[in-house]
C-alpha cells in the first residue's frame, strides 16, 4: 500500500513539471495533493514543482512589515516577468501552501490576495515563467494578532 | 460574490470579493463548524480563461482576489462580462461575473 501511495506521488510529481505552457484547467489540489498537505515551505515548494532552483530578485512583493490582523494579511504580487503559474507558501500555519494562480495568454502578473498567518513567519512566492525558469522571493511578515481562528 | 471589472490602458482589472468561511480542519475544529473552503476559483471571458486559482483553507475568511489581464489577448472589450466560478472541498460551485466597465 505503501509503494503504491508512492508511485502515485511520483508520477505526479512529473505530471506536475511537465505542464504545457498554454493554460490548461489544472486543479493543483486535485493533481498534486501532497504539495497542500505539506508542512513547511520547502517541502511543499518540492512536491509542488520538484526539485527547483529559483532565482530571486525578480518578482515584487508588498506585504505589511507588521500585520495587525493576522485573519486578513494583504499581499500583493507584481513582476514583469512573464509567467503561466504563481504559488503563495508560508510558514505560519499547519500547513504550508496557500494559494496557486495560473495566468492565461494575456494574464498580467499583477495579483492581490488577502491570507491568513497565525504567527510571524516567511512569506514565500515562487513563480514559473512562460520560458520554463523559476522565480522567488522571501519576505518575512510580522504578525501582532494571529488568524487562523486563533 | 462581488466582481468589479475595469478596462484601464489595454488592460482589465479585476476584483473579486468571495464569500466564504474558508475554515481548514483545525480552525473549524476550534470554531465548532464544518470545514469549508475554497478549493478552485476560475475566470472566463468570452469562453476563454484568464485566470484561475487552486486556493487552500489559508486565504482570509471571505477571500479577495485582484488579477489583471490584456484584453486583446482575449478580444475582451466594454460590456463583455467576467465570468468567475468556483468550487468549494465539498463539491459546491458557485457563480458571479460582472460586465467590464
Amino acid at each position: 500500500m505503501q509503494r503504491r501511495k508512492f508511485l502515485t506521488m511520483g508520477a505526479v510529481a512529473i505530471g506536475a513539471t511537465v505542464l504545457p505552457a498554454s493554460l490548461s484547467a489544472t486543479d493543483f489540489r486535485k493533481e498534486v495533493p501532497a504539495a497542500w498537505d505539506a508542512e513547511g515551505s520547502h517541502d511543499a515548494i518540492k512536491a509542488l514543482f520538484g526539485d527547483i532552483k529559483p532565482t530571486p530578485g525578480k518578482i515584487k512583493m508588498k506585504a505589511p512589515k507588521l500585520a495587525e490582523n493576522g485573519g486578513a494579511v494583504p499581499i500583493a504580487l507584481k513582476s514583469k516577468v512573464e509567467v503561466t503559474t504563481v504559488a503563495l507558501f508560508q510558514d505560519a500555519n499547519p500547513r504550508s501552501a496557500v494559494v496557486v494562480f495560473e495566468l492565461a495568454n494575456g494574464g498580467v502578473f499583477d495579483l492581490k490576495t488577502k491570507i491568513k498567518m497565525r504567527k510571524t513567519a516567511n512569506v514565500t512566492v515562487i513563480a514559473k515563467g512562460i520560458d520554463g525558469k523559476f522565480y522567488s522571493h522571501v519576505q518575512k511578515v510580522e504578525v501582532s494578532i494571529g488568524g487562523c481562528g486563533g | 460574490m462581488k466582481v468589479k471589472a475595469k478596462l484601464k490602458k489595454g488592460n482589465v482589472s479585476v476584483k473579486v470579493l468571495a464569500k466564504s468561511p474558508m475554515a481548514g480542519k483545525e480552525e473549524a475544529a476550534k470554531k465548532k463548524i464544518d470545514v469549508e473552503f475554497i478549493t478552485h476559483m476560475r475566470a472566463t471571458v468570452n469562453g476563454a480563461v484568464v485566470w484561475e486559482a487552486s486556493t487552500g483553507p489559508f486565504l482570509s475568511k471571505n477571500p479577495y482576489m485582484q488579477f489583471v489581464f490584456n484584453a486583446q489577448a482575449v478580444g475582451a472589450k466594454k460590456g463583455d462580462k467576467v465570468e468567475v466560478n468556483w468550487v468549494d472541498n465539498t463539491g459546491k460551485t458557485k457563480k458571479g461575473g460582472k460586465k467590464i466597465k
